[in-house]
């Protein structure tokens, strides 16, 4: 039974990549229609009903700026209460329901959970994972922020989900990188990867040996990011446009493009002058060279300090042992970041493979591992933020340890503080600070126990951790050995119907959504395709068999009247009988390009 | 769990070759329930002492490793994904526990039927003095966080205690080797093991302190 290729997902915040390992490495797809590898993580929801995905999205954001959502990553797993003042300026948002903590967009007069606005990038790259593949793609490895919460992973495995995808496992982008890194140069020792992506910075340190990437501790920042920079140097710009035109949403979705735009330049160049045209007319002009970028963002590059020297003090390393330090994420092209990373550990970083490329093929390689391509390389990885329970007077009470190795299990017996208690209420919360109330709620949930005096009943609990950094919560009753279900309401999740409708309500839609764009695809290919035989008729009229050029004909009329229908099946129909048809004679000219390749050539070369 | 439960028969569940208390069929290669009476030390395949060579212990972790871990079995059943899952982390507490001489010694005790003071347990007489006078000086310093002074001493007792932690520890692994030799089940023996690791977690819990103190 062939179950289709397994494929690496890179879901990043400000772009998204697919790759797959191939006999010869990994690979990044690219979109077939126009060879991009890199897809803009932004999806465009339009007034109309249209979604667009993409650079198409991305480019409508100065005419839609609240319509397309950019970065919705930063709030896979979040609730209201982390929204800020400053996403209220970039972001409208839904008004809460009650009894729901989950995040909801507002956007082309609808309202979107993150993971649903996810989903859509997701199903974009499976696209064109299935165009590369011939065949259906139903399951991936998702990289994840190594410093994602338990509610972001779950976020993102429901995104996936609701793109039709099963994921294999959730792999953290600092390790997937290390994995790319391992396999192309086989070293062996302790290795540091410093990765600051658009919207979030991790930092781990790794063992490598024997093919074993052991990650040893991890830390970061979910928060922090190269859009941090352009934020900055954004609002900086804004300064010379006139205060009237500030608040002007199309304006600064414009100028932030422009940051963006002018932060890489300023990675290749000392300096660059700017124009950035005001709607009504007029124009802002400047010149910023890179030591004023870089006095500018300092800050924000030193924020990625502290998680560095955690993670080497949780690894009990220090940047003598590192025989390496790898650099991922797009910011690191920045001369500022690099030179940071030297300063932390004492060594110019590693930047062969592409930054920005380099998480998908690591993902894409662990695809491999997972489906028993690479039997000599395999992935310990750690849990990053401690996990625990609210415990009387408020206090957290860890049960799991920050970096330690996953899968990993923990149990704890509970029993109840009054007599004839019907339920034990337990709430799960994940960090490192000692008050419950300063930690991340997870989920809360409740065990049916049968009513008896205080003190009697002994519910075993157990954590599971597995290897996606996923947590899992088991009952038990001691005394009867009878397991008790647990029903988990996610502080700040989709739950299991709430995805379900959604999946429901994706497929309906999505019949109409895939039959206007395969109607689309089939006219555009029937449109080129009558090109290019009108074109190779005119140019080798000498290799047409006699009889060939009418058969030809009579096709390609057949195929300028199905071009008219409203059935993408029937103009598909009649591009494969061109394609029959004159396939003949485009095997002739293929076959004469050659020969005259080869005849011009000198002999040496053959 | 349901499936340590599941656990009844010295057979393999999928191929039926008997199996010892290792967590892989050796025949099929399927990853077994944790016997019940599998301690961290046959988990590992490794000989029941206090003194561990940490070469060999990362060496059996890693060969365990890239045998039960869950990305072996992916495409295996449910039934070997999960008990794969179960075996993994089971693996990862072994090595966890036992790579740390003081989490091996609590270990030790706890496989012996001795109970182990906790964080808040009794303090230990040997310390009185130097934890109180810390505390003196952690007292003094929330009183006056700024204060330079205390500031430098406080620092001070930072690294005292750092070194003083590291010796225990070292004189700890030297005893293991030397009970190891004699017999490191003895009543005698174990006694004086929890008193040193209590002695231990004390400094420890010092240790904290103190950095939390100067951290604020």
């Amino acid at each position: 039974m062939s179950m289709g290729h397994v494929v690496g997902i890179d879901l990043g915040t400000t772009h998204s990549l697919v790759a797959v390992l191939d006999a010869d490495g990994p690979r990044v797809i690219p979109c077939p229609e126009t060879g991009d590898v890199l897809l803009p993580s932004a999806v465009a929801f339009l007034p109309g009903g249209e979604v667009l995905v993409g650079r198409a999205a991305r480019d409508a954001a100065a005419e839609y700026p609240f319509d397309v959502i950019l970065s919705a990553k930063r709030f896979m797993g979040l609730g209201y209460e982390h929204v800020s003042d400053e996403d209220r300026l970039r972001y409208r948002f839904a008004p809460p329901r009650p009894g729901q903590g989950i995040v909801r967009f507002a956007a082309g007069g609808r309202e979107l959970t993150p993971p649903e606005v996810a989903a859509c990038i997701l199903r974009e790259l499976k696209r064109w994972a299935e165009a590369d593949q011939g065949e259906p793609v139903t399951r991936a490895v998702v990289t994840v922020p190594a410093y994602f919460n338990d509610s972001q992973r779950q976020a993102t495995r429901d995104a996936a989900r609701l793109a039709g995808l099963e994921v294999l496992r959730l792999v953290n982008e600092p390790t997937a990188a290390a994995l790319a890194y391992g396999l192309d140069r086989r070293s062996e020792g302790v290795v540091a990867v410093y990765d600051l992506g658009g919207g979030t910075f991790d930092v781990s340190i790794l063992r490598l040996r024997d093919g074993i990437f052991e990650v040893m501790a991890t830390s970061g920042d979910t928060r922090l990011g190269g859009d941090d920079i352009d934020q900055r140097l954004a609002d900086c710009l804004l300064g010379d446009v006139p205060p009237a035109l500030r608040g002007h949403p199309q304006v600064r979705a414009q100028v932030l493009a422009l940051a963006e735009s002018t932060k890489r330049e300023l990675s290749a160049r000392d300096a660059v002058t700017i124009e950035l045209g005001l709607p009504g007319g007029g124009s802002v002009q400047r010149t910023l060279t890179r030591s004023a970028l870089e006095e500018l963002v300092a800050d924000i590059v030193e924020r990625t300090s502290k998680p560095c020297r955690q993670a080497m003090k949780d690894a009990g390393i220090g940047p003598e042992d590192l025989v390496e330090a790898i650099a991922v994420g797009g910011a690191t092209r920045m001369p500022l970041v690099r030179g940071h990373m030297e300063r932390l550990f004492g060594r110019p970083p590693l930047v062969s493979i592409d930054p920005d490329q380099v998480v998908a093929l690591g993902a894409g390689i662990q695809a491999g591992i997972l489906t028993g391509g690479r039997r000599d390389m395999l992935l310990l990885d750690v849990i990053p933020l401690s996990l625990g329970i609210e415990t009387m007077g408020g206090v957290f009470s860890r049960l799991i340890d920050r970096n330690v190795t996953i899968p990993t299990a923990a149990r704890e017996v509970f029993t109840t503080a009054v007599a004839d208690q019907t339920a034990v209420e337990i709430h799960v919360l994940q960090g490192e600070r000692e008050l419950a109330a300063d930690n991340r709620s997870l989920a809360r949930f409740a065990i049916p126990i049968e009513p008896q005096p205080a003190g009697v009943p002994r519910i075993e609990v157990t954590f599971l951790v597995d290897a996606n950094g996923i947590l899992s919560v088991t009952a038990r009753d001691v005394r009867t050995g009878r397991e008790h279900s647990v029903e988990v309401k996610p502080s700040y999740g989709l739950t299991d119907e709430e995805i379900e409708r959604m999946l429901e309500e994706s497929f309906e839609r999505a019949e109409e959504d895939v039959h206007e764009r395969l109607l689309r695809e089939a006219r555009v290919e029937a449109a080129s395709m009558l090109s290019a035989t009108r074109a190779a008729l005119a140019a080798h009229p000498g290799l047409l068999a006699a009889g060939e050029a009418e058969g030809i004909q009579k096709a390609m009329a057949a195929l300028e009247a199905a071009a008219g229908s409203d059935d993408p099946v029937e103009i598909r129909d009649a591009i494969d009988a061109l394609n029959r048809s004159s396939e003949p004679f485009a095997q002739r000219i293929m076959n004469r390009a050659l020969e005259e390749t080869v005849v011009n050539r000198p002999v040496e070369e053959l | 769990m349901s499936v340590l439960q599941a656990y009844d028969t010295d057979s393999c569940w999928r191929c039926a070759a008997s199996r010892s208390t290792a967590l892989m069929c050796g025949d099929c290669g399927a990853p077994q329930p944790v016997a019940p009476d599998a301690d961290l030390f046959t988990i590992l395949g490794l000989p029941r002492r206090l003194s561990v060579d940490p070469a060999a212990l990362e060496a059996a972790w890693y060969e365990a490793s890239r045998l039960v871990h869950p990305d072996r079995h992916q495409m295996a059943s449910s039934r070997a994904r999960d008990l794969s899952l179960e075996a993994s982390s089971m693996l990862n507490r072994a090595y966890r526990t036992l790579r740390d001489p003081v989490a091996r010694g609590r270990y030790w005790l706890e496989l012996h039927g001795r109970s182990i003071a906790g964080r808040n347990g009794h303090l230990p007489p040997a310390l009185a003095a130097e934890v109180f006078e810390t505390q003196e000086k952690l007292e003094a310093l929330a009183a006056a966080p700024r204060d330079p002074t205390l500031r430098r001493e406080v620092a001070a007792i930072r690294g005292e205690l750092a070194e003083r932690i590291g010796a225990r520890v070292a004189q700890l692994r030297e005893r293991y080797a030397r009970w190891d030799a004699d017999d490191a089940t003895a009543p005698a023996v174990l006694d004086e093991l929890r008193e040193r690791l209590a002695e231990i977690a004390y400094l420890r819990t010092l240790a904290e302190d103190v950095d939390e103190a100067l951290g604020g």
